[in-house]
């Protein structure tokens, strides 16, 4: 209970402080509420992934993350130095976040301004490949700075998984397979 | 008597010492919560109390990341005893032998694998040794 409301108020915390950075003229997608990205697993958690795994949004988009799995905890954390000391895989204008560990049906919500390649990655299981490619705004973008290249920062799972940015721009969001 | 008293506090300590490592076994663990060293595992790392599949999971934390975990149904009544086994330590060859068991009757034996979670999260083996026949029924949702 103690544990939960505390993880609570920090994620509320987190949240809080990236919708402040959002500027008085925010852009019209978030007008229409959050966009929902779920972290999904299959029931006896052999798979697991976000869904969409691969998305295209607009500067100033908000996204809202939601645990949907009724038997695992989840995070969405970008590839960042200030976080767990990892290679940065965000635009270099853009602010570093994590949701921390979110228990079945708790959410998260940040909004992202910096045009570019944002990749993400769930704690727990980042060794299973559950990562994440946001791509916010379109190539050409004030700002655009495009996707990080291929690492040894990232396990092999992880690489494998992170659709390209061409894919995602050309086909829309991209479901995990085995978790439609 | 104090002479008496004395070898009775005596025996008790020695009886404890040795039984320390088949007290896990002797212990009453047919109803939540087993007792220390035995953990909810909620309480230990970010999960839900109740894990569909597992029931209400409990632990030593010294055993990890094989276990047992204990499995409880809503009713707090034992249903499975689980190990958790990975695959990278498998693949390099560590063994793991005499684990023990929460309750001596097994009716059945699932094996799966698991992506991982908070408390074992490298990819790994499930091996849930159900104690009755209804017990999977009841561990399910
Ligand atoms: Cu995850």
């Amino acid at each position: 209970m103690n544990r939960r409301g505390l993880l609570a108020l920090a994620s509320g915390g987190v949240a809080a402080l990236a919708l402040r950075t959002r500027p008085a003229a925010a852009h019209g997608a978030a007008a229409h509420g959050p966009v929902l990205i779920e972290m999904r697993g299959s029931a006896r958690g052999e798979h697991v992934g976000f869904a969409p795994l691969g998305l295209a949004v607009a500067p100033g988009a908000l996204l809202r993350f939601v645990n949907r799995d009724a038997s695992n905890s989840h995070t969405a954390t970008t590839y960042h130095p200030s976080l767990f000391d990892r290679q940065r895989r965000i635009p270099a204008a853009a602010a570093p976040w994590d949701s921390g560990l979110l228990l079945p049906e708790e959410s998260f919500e940040v909004t992202l301004e910096a045009a570019g390649v944002y990749d993400c990655y769930c704690q727990p299981h980042e060794m299973a490949g559950m990562v994440l490619r946001l791509v916010v705004g379109r190539p050409g973008d004030p700002g655009w700075e495009g996707a990080a290249p291929p690492s040894d920062d990232l396990p092999e799972a992880a690489l494998a998984a992170l659709p390209s940015v061409e894919a995602i721009l050309a086909d829309g969001p991209l479901m995990p397979a085995g978790l439609a | 008597m104090l002479i008496r008293s004395l070898a009775a506090a005596v025996a008790v300590s020695c009886a404890a010492a040795f039984a320390v490592p088949a007290a896990a076994q002797d212990a009453d663990l047919s109803k939540a919560p087993p007792p220390a060293p035995y953990a909810a595992v909620s309480s230990l790392v970010e999960l839900p109390d109740f894990l569909p599949g597992l029931g209400t999971l409990y632990v030593d934390p010294e055993t990890l990341p094989a276990g047992p975990f204990l499995g409880y149904d809503h009713d707090g009544k034992l249903s499975a005893t689980i190990y958790m086994v990975p695959i990278a330590d498998l693949e390099a060859g560590t063994a793991f032998d005499d684990l023990a068991v929460g309750a001596p009757e097994v009716t059945s034996v699932d094996i799966y694998y698991n992506a991982g979670h908070p408390g074992v999260e490298e990819p790994h083996a499930h091996v849930v040794l159900l104690h009755d026949a209804d017990a999977k029924a009841r561990l399910a949702e």
